[in-house]
């Protein structure tokens, strides 16, 4: 491994990516799962900015900050979210709801 | 620097629903009632203005859909997010106030003076605005970071409506599940977004269909990289639009929001979706056929699996609300039928896939409010009417209401003086046209099994007695948006001829393109 | 720019491939190690949140005023927009000082920082920041 190539970020990415996924689809904590969310959005940051350096142009740069506000505004909504369940059931736990089956 | 200017004056429908958005949020703020009462007419205003700037020919420049898909198309698609848009306000203009019943000392501090915490009418209504706008600037994308905001801003603020649309922890619930699935699904149409720009080093549109034209014309397949980032793309952005292998939220978050709020998850994102769909795969299009055989397959097989799943499981509901719900997935399982085969111009008037698509999404649209408008007309037992017993009668009761809860689903179900018929033999045909026989085989046998749901919820309004519980709401604007959608739904459908020449020269554009792209390629 | 190379022959993923697996074991072989070799012992003050250090007053389940999360998410929110000043305040001084982009590119990041304060205004209408 004597110098970084293309795949080598990609490969971060796409791990990141799919543990990311993984973590969604098997934990069912709220909060973790969110974290799990923005795991995947990091995966994609890192492959936009391995990318644009590859390309060698900016869009892909550009790209990364608006995804970094998408993920913010998600954040602030998955908090408010979260802390708006939590005081009306008093856990996060996804397994706990079952209201809304039939 | 004009460049930015350029693009402004093609944003003036979205800028005068962002401005509007924002007034409405100041307009909510303020500590009289009376003031805050206005904020449902900033955004009737808002929408007016819109759809004026786009009568006059303002903001239908020829980007985004228009590129894609023919001339006038980002200004057909524009103009039925703002007509459905009026529709959907004149539907939910009350909820507000529903909501303010149900916690009426919720408006006063402590000390009796007025607290802005805790009135939300004017975010309510703000986001409903800025949900529209998403739509409508998807139409006008031409850039996959412009794509990528305008989904995210038409799906963002449906989470909050949602959440907040009722006081009952099924709203909230859903809104979490509605949320958390939903950044799933962006994270997985962002990657397939990334995945395209890094396999072209290109975001802009224009600029992706040059390229792969270049390579298809020097007979190169389409990159592996460009092709799994489509089909990543295709599959989250199935998400809005509620379709295999994503749909399974809809049901619960469809019964969990309050109908109003559901007659716009309905309509709204759904359209985003296909807009964005559209755009997806026309990047792909000069590769042509043999190029996008995967592509092809996977639409044909969440067609097939949509509307199979959608139908078959509203079969074993007995509330009308998830009735309702997978009634719209199957729906998005007809309308795929008509992207598949993208690549191919049709040969008859029937053939053009993408103009029926969006026709669809109109007569769709116009029915599904209907439906979701009448059963938010009515009440049980303190709650909003939900299962096939509060509808009993319904014909009866309210010989209007019943009429327009009928043309309604008898439009879904696509019979033949409605809108939705006209649309499904657009739909079907163009598919026909293009040798997909056996995938519209599959969605016709499919509407016959609709047919049993649709009309169970016409019989529920005609052949049953009145279920004593069942009371009307106070809600005349939610009426009026009710039976003006079902008088749409009939009179597009009698004289839908028009609309579907208009749909028509709108896609002529794309033919055009279409014809030029193979004449070029050996 | 530099640009990273392509270079991509498969041996270049045998070392990630190892280091994954090292991660890996190293991860688990800790975790084994100290469950099979390390002493295990419980108690009242072993048990308690700092072994060495102050006594813990109350419940750390307390719940925090849902102000705190309010201010929270607009920290986050407005904390963002400070990403979009980065590029723009890297490109104004390329600019050349007679340039007539100038008067532009001033003028749409004074329009993005009065949205800012649009928001910041109606946050503050709202009661974000008031703590009673």
């Amino acid at each position: 491994m004597h110098h970084a190539v293309l795949s080598h970020f990609l490969l971060t990415g796409a791990v990141l990516f799919v543990l990311g996924l993984i973590g969604f689809l098997s934990r069912r904590n709220l909060i973790v799962m969110f974290l799990c969310t923005e795991m995947m959005f990091q995966g994609v940051v890192v492959t936009l900015g391995a990318f644009s350096r590859f390309h060698a142009n900016d869009t892909g740069q550009t790209f990364v900050i608006f995804v970094l506000t998408i993920a913010a505004a998600e954040a602030a909504l998955a908090l408010g979210l979260v802390v708006l369940l939590f005081r009306r059931r008093g856990t996060l736990d996804v397994q706990a709801w079952g209201r809304l089956r039939g | 620097m004009t460049h930015m200017l350029d693009k402004i004056v093609t944003l003036w429908p979205e800028v005068a629903l962002l401005v509007g958005a924002c007034v409405c949020l100041a307009v909510g703020l303020s500590p009289r009632a009376g003031t805050r009462l206005l904020c449902a007419w900033v955004a009737g205003l808002s929408l007016v203005a819109a759809g004026g700037l786009l009568a006059f020919g303002v903001g239908q420049a020829d980007q985004g859909l228009a590129a894609a898909a023919g001339t006038g198309m980002t200004g057909f698609v524009k103009a039925a997010i703002v007509g459905v848009g009026l529709l959907l306000l004149l539907v939910a203009a009350s909820v507000p106030s529903e909501l303010e019943r149900d916690a009426p000392g919720g408006l006063v501090d402590g000390d009796g003076k007025f607290d802005p915490g805790s009135v939300m009418r004017g975010e309510f209504f703000a986001f409903f605005l800025f949900s529209l706008a998403g739509a409508m600037l998807c139409a006008g994308a031409n850039d996959l970071v412009w794509l990528f905001l305008a989904l995210e801003l038409t799906s963002l603020p449906t989470y909050v409506l949602v959440a907040t649309s009722r006081d009952r922890a099924d709203a909230q619930e859903s809104a979490v599940k509605y949320f958390f699935l939903g950044a799933m699904a962006a994270a997985v149409f962002l990657y397939g977004f990334t995945l395209i720009y890094g396999s072209t080093g290109l975001t802009n549109f224009d600029a992706i269909r040059a390229y792969v034209a270049a390579f298809a014309d020097s007979g190169e397949p389409l990159a592996p990289l460009l092709r799994t980032g489509l089909i990543l793309a295709i599959l989250g952005v199935s998400f809005k639009i509620a379709a295999v292998p994503m749909h399974f939220y809809a049901a619960d978050v469809y019964q969990g929001a309050a109908t109003p709020v559901t007659a716009m998850l309905a309509f709204v994102p759904k359209t985003a979706g296909f807009v964005s769909l559209i755009l997806l795969l026309s990047l792909v299009q000069p590769a042509g056929a043999e190029a996008t055989r995967a592509v092809t397959w996977l639409l044909c097989l969440m067609a097939a699996l949509t509307m199979t799943v959608g139908n078959v499981l509203g079969l074993l509901q007995h509330n009308v609300k998830r009735v309702l719900a997978y009634s719209s997935i199957a729906h998005s399982g007809y309308i795929l039928v008509g992207l598949v085969g993208f690549t191919e111009a049709g040969s008859t008037a029937l053939g053009n896939g993408t103009a029926a698509v969006l026709f669809y999404l109109v007569a769709y649209g116009l029915a599904t409010v209907g439906a979701f408008a009448v059963l938010g007309c009515i009440g049980s037992r303190g709650d909003e009417a939900q299962t096939y017993d509060d509808l009993a009668g319904l014909g009866r009761r309210h010989p209007v209401l019943g009429a327009a809860m009928l043309i309604s689903v008898l439009s879904l179900l696509g019979l033949p003086p409605m809108i939705g018929f006209i649309g499904k033999i657009y739909l079907f045909g163009s598919a026909i046209d293009r040798g997909y026989t056996l995938l519209v085989i599959i969605a016709v046998l499919n509407s016959a099994v609709s047919a049993v749901y649709y009309l169970r919820i016409a019989a529920a309004c005609y052949f049953r007695d009145p279920a004593a519980e069942t009371v009307s709401l106070a809600v005349p604007w939610r009426r009026a948006g009710a039976v003006l959608a079902a008088i749409s739904a009939l009179v597009l459908g009698v004289a839908g001829g028009r609309l579907v020449d208009a749909a028509h020269v709108a896609t002529a554009g794309q033919a055009q393109a279409v014809a030029h792209v193979s004449s070029v390629a050996p | 720019m530099p640009s990273i190379p392509a270079a991509d022959p498969f041996s270049h993923y045998a070392p990630i491939g190892v280091l994954l697996l090292m991660a890996a074991a190293f991860g688990l072989g800790n975790l084994l190690l100290t469950s099979i070799i390390g002493p295990s012992r419980h108690g009242k003050i072993k048990g308690m949140v700092y072994e060495s250090g102050m006594n813990p007053i109350g419940s750390a389940k307390r719940r925090f005023n849902v102000r705190f999360y309010i201010v929270a998410m607009s920290f986050l929110v407005f904390d963002v927009e400070i990403v979009f000043l980065y590029p723009w305040a890297i490109t104004f001084p390329s600019l050349a000082p007679d340039s007539e982009l100038a008067p532009w590119f001033l003028g749409r990041m004074l329009f993005f920082v009065l949205t800012t304060l649009i928001a910041y205004a109606y946050a503050w209408r709202k009661g974000v920041f008031r703590y009673d």
